[in-house]
């Protein structure tokens, strides 16, 4: 295993390539990772996501307004 | 901050008609939430002064959704070492935003050219539970924000559960006791900076005036009155006491709301002075005045806008 870079090393600098450790604490450890990482997924798609989907929510709600008023600045 | 500046003619307080009956104790009124607490003081005592120039246009589409496209150019504030001279850099931004209002769904978003985005939801889960979000997120890592805030409107109580990044779990309860007098505690917890904090607030309303105050572990005590004068004036008065850091202020502000404008003002203990004009000058189309002079640090700001729509 010495050959394997550890991957998961995040701020907590906490390495769990530790093969031995009890499978509590190294599920703990993933389900920390997991929701780091589907945190930060949501994170970059709110962000681009947001306002398109405040425009479709927009051009679907009765009356339905045209494209055109979408984008003509009058 | 905000965008959306509030219509001329709203009311002050809500007018209540209290008469010197017998209280019925099991019927009370329902509390503001415990952030609206001070509310209707800060409507005169915080109003939204900028500087430099604004431009809003607001262009409904729908009934529910409407687009904005808000120009902003003027001097921002950066912090500097020593406390005695502001550091002021000129920037320009546009920001597009795109709002859907509907009775149960609340959705604004606001986004500038430099990626930022600033997004708020308002979503009715049911008769009662309430949830809103509210997120500023940029590009850099590590300084986005975002809150959740769980909302519960009993009969004549409120509590709210928020939950925000870097571990910020918080907790209000607001309670009417009597129907004038409504008290509220607060409990949060942080965990970037690992602090705690419990608050509690006070708030006496009548048709005429409202008094309320609020008192944290933080050290921070806020006490503030507004009194209406008449339909179209009311005055407030504030004060703001730290008692660990031992700073204090307290201010004063009216409002004047009349037919075609609303002023602003308030002179403060720290030596500032400011007032925020809105005129209508037509149909859809406001001005905006705003100056705040500093007299202790010599720091003028002056700012002039229009809002169309």
């Amino acid at each position: 295993m010495a050959a394997k870079p550890s991957l998961k090393i995040k701020g907590k600098g906490k390495g769990t390539k530790v093969s031995s450790s009890s499978t509590s604490s190294s599920k703990y450890e993933l389900v920390k990772e997991w929701t780091n990482w589907s945190l930060k997924k949501a994170k970059v798609a709110t962000h681009y996501g947001f306002i398109p989907l405040i425009i479709v929510v927009g051009m679907n709600s009765d009356p339905k307004p045209h494209l055109f008023q979408l984008l003509s600045p009058v | 901050m905000a965008d959306l500046f509030p219509p001329l003619a709203t009311a002050q307080v809500d007018a209540k008609t209290k008469v010197d009956e017998k209280v019925d104790y099991s019927n009370l009124p329902c509390p503001v939430p415990y952030d609206e607490v001070h509310r209707e003081a800060y409507m005169s005592l915080k109003a939204e002064n900028f500087e430099g120039f604004r431009f809003d246009f607001s262009k409904g589409l729908n009934q529910k959704f409407s687009l904005s496209h808000s120009v902003m150019m003027g001097p921002t504030e950066v912090p500097s070492q020593s406390p005695d001279t502001t550091i002021k850099i000129p920037v320009a931004h546009y920001e597009f935003g795109a709002n859907y209002f509907d009775p149960k769904l609340m959705l604004v978003g606001r986004v500038m050219t430099d990626g930022r985005l600033n997004a708020r939801l308002k979503a009715d889960l049911s008769d009662k539970l309430i949830l809103k979000a509210n997120a500023q997120l940029t590009g850099e890592p590590h300084m986005s924000h975002s809150v959740f805030n769980f909302d519960y409107m009993g009969k004549d109580y409120r509590a709210q559960l928020q939950l925000g990044n870097n571990a910020l779990v918080g907790a209000t309860y607001i309670q009417s006791v009597t129907p004038r007098l409504s008290l509220g505690g607060e409990v949060f917890w942080a965990g970037v900076p690992r602090k705690s904090g419990l608050g509690y607030a006070a708030r006496y309303e009548t048709d005429q005036m409202v008094a309320s105050a609020q008192v944290a572990s933080t050290g921070n005590v806020v006490m503030n009155y507004v009194q209406k004068i008449s339909e179209k004036v009311s005055l407030a008065t504030d004060f703001v006491y730290n008692y660990f850091s031992r700073d204090v202020v307290a201010s004063v502000g009216y409002d004047y709301i009349l037919r075609q404008s609303r002023i602003r003002g308030k002179v403060d203990s720290n030596g500032v002075t400011s007032a925020l004009l809105e005129e209508r000058l037509s149909m859809g189309l406001n001005f905006l005045l705003s100056a705040e002079i500093d007299h202790k640090k010599k720091d003028y700001k002056f700012g002039f806008g229009l809002t169309v729509g």
